[in-house]
């Protein structure tokens, strides 16, 4: 069963990651790449954070300890690089 | 460019602060992704308890055509992908909207509940069914199942009944991780007996009726008909989970099997029943990505849908100069989030040395979010008011 949409991760995937030794969100998106396609974690995020709660310490309280970091959504380079730029009417 | 205030979400929430700080004389910015304003208000159609029919599509024109009279700018099709301080909005076109408050009004997103073949084409999200039919008047499917039984997916099954759709019922999604409460019969009939008899639809308000009874609801767990109980000549299935949904290029099968009053699936044969389209309703949950990114703490209230920015009584979250309103700030119906949003420009226009008798404004301002929030007709999670005590106790002690 997919989990995460975007990168195509499979629940399998991510609870071999956790036997394996996957403890926290962040390794188990850096071992699966699960939430770093392009919605960025905003479908597998919480399904991550509920997936992980029965095999770990952390609870989903915890959680949020991972930062979002920007950007937020996707942005092309050739955007990024006009960024504030054009501010200084 | 140099505002008073940046909206980023033209929802309810957004266009109540933009409307009432433009009003006050502030230079307002509005930020949505979407082409025209509205957000998910523009899908809502109910008839009130006491009064009228609520029509979101008329509320967000008038609104929109205040907020064209005020002379706000309006940023649409334009996504925020970050706010630096002290403040730039970054949209996604490399413009940069720079002002000393912001207002994070983004909404939610809805939660998924995996279950085998729930990425197949014609499965989607509740939400986004109703965004089809009342938004775009497109059915969604000509045979929907839908999987998750809660006030969204019971309101949303009755706007596609009105639409037209066979609705051909509505199920239990399978007991797994994700669905939890949601895949157990018992917590079921609790949570639809706790939905206000003021539901503001004939489904809700029945069904609302039929759990108060303590004896039905143990009742009517064990004894409840297999082939479900019609309302709205819809059926709604308290003992059948959805295990599978089934499709090569799209959506055709769905595998429906029974379960005791747990979840637990019992041994009896399990049964395909055709479809072209399965919604999936799991909940909803704040959107707070650019809060947290831009450094706002978080707090973690299940009642109020999850993670949210921690903030205070004027909505101003731990980063001084960026608010929060609407669904932001908890899962709840529209009109608080507009009387949020009224809030949140009123105590912006003050700062800005706008208008007088602050505390007093202030006062009113939130006398009317308690109001619409004691009036609502749905309220989302029954441990609601559990919830904001849990977020006035940490915001008190951040203090």
């Amino acid at each position: 069963m997919i989990i995460c949409r975007c990168e195509e991760v499979l629940l399998r995937d991510i609870i071999t990651s956790i036997e394996n030794g996957a403890e926290t969100l962040k390794a188990i998106k850096m071992e699966t790449r699960a939430g770093m396609g392009i919605c960025q974690g905003r479908t597998c995020r919480v399904l991550l954070e509920q997936a992980i709660a029965p095999y770990t310490d952390i609870t989903i309280q915890e959680t949020n300890n991972i930062m979002y970091k920007n950007p937020v959504r996707p942005i092309s380079l050739a955007n990024l690089s006009r960024s504030g730029k054009d501010s200084s009417q | 460019m140099k505002y008073d205030l940046v909206i980023i979400g033209a929802g309810p929430a957004g266009m109540c602060a933009a409307i009432q700080a433009a009003s006050n004389g502030a230079r307002v910015a509005l930020v949505d992704e979407n082409p025209v304003p509205g957000g998910k208000l523009r899908g809502q159609v109910y008839k009130e308890p006491k009064s009228d029919w609520w029509i979101g599509e008329k509320i967000v024109r008038s609104m929109e055509s205040k907020i064209k009279q005020l002379g706000v700018t309006c940023f649409l099709e334009r996504e925020v992908w970050g706010i630096y301080p002290k403040w730039k909005v970054m949209l996604n076109n490399g413009e940069q909207l720079e002002s000393d408050f912001v207002l994070i009004a983004t909404g939610a997103a809805e939660k998924a509940i995996p279950i085998p073949g729930w990425t197949t084409p014609g499965v989607m999200a509740i939400g986004a069914a109703q965004v089809l039919a009342n938004i775009q008047r497109v059915k969604p499917g000509n045979r929907v199942a839908i999987i998750g039984i809660d006030a969204l997916s019971l309101t949303i099954a009755y706007d596609l009944k009105m639409a037209g759709v066979n609705v051909v019922g509505i199920y239990l999604p399978p007991l797994n991780a994700f669905s939890l409460e949601k895949s157990n019969p018992l917590k079921m009939i609790a949570y639809l007996s706790s939905l206000s008899h003021l539901a503001p639809n004939p489904m809700l308000k029945l069904l609302g009726k039929l759990g108060q009874i303590e004896s039905v609801q143990k009742l009517g767990v064990n004894y409840y008909p297999p082939f479900g109980m019609k309302v709205w000549g819809i059926p709604l299935h308290l003992r059948k989970a959805v295990v599978e949904i089934i499709g090569n290029e799209a959506v055709e099968e769905i595998v429906v099997a029974a379960v005791d009053q747990n979840g637990q699936l019992g041994r009896k044969q399990e049964k395909r029943i055709p479809v072209d389209c399965a919604c999936i309703s799991g909940g909803l949950y704040p959107l707070v990505e650019l809060a947290n990114a831009a450094g706002c703490e978080s707090v973690y209230i299940e009642e109020l849908g999850g993670h949210i920015p921690l903030y205070n009584e004027e909505l101003e979250t731990t980063q001084s100069g960026i608010f929060v309103a609407g669904n932001s700030t908890g899962i709840e119906g529209a009109k608080v989030a507009m009387a949020q949003g009224e809030l949140v420009g009123t105590v912006i226009s003050i700062r800005l040395g706008f208008v007088e008798g602050g505390p007093e404004l202030i006062k009113k301002a939130k006398e009317k979010v308690n109001l619409e929030r004691e009036n609502a007709v749905i309220k989302f999670h029954p441990g609601l008011e559990n919830g904001r005590a849990k977020l006035e106790r940490l915001s008190r002690i951040r203090e």
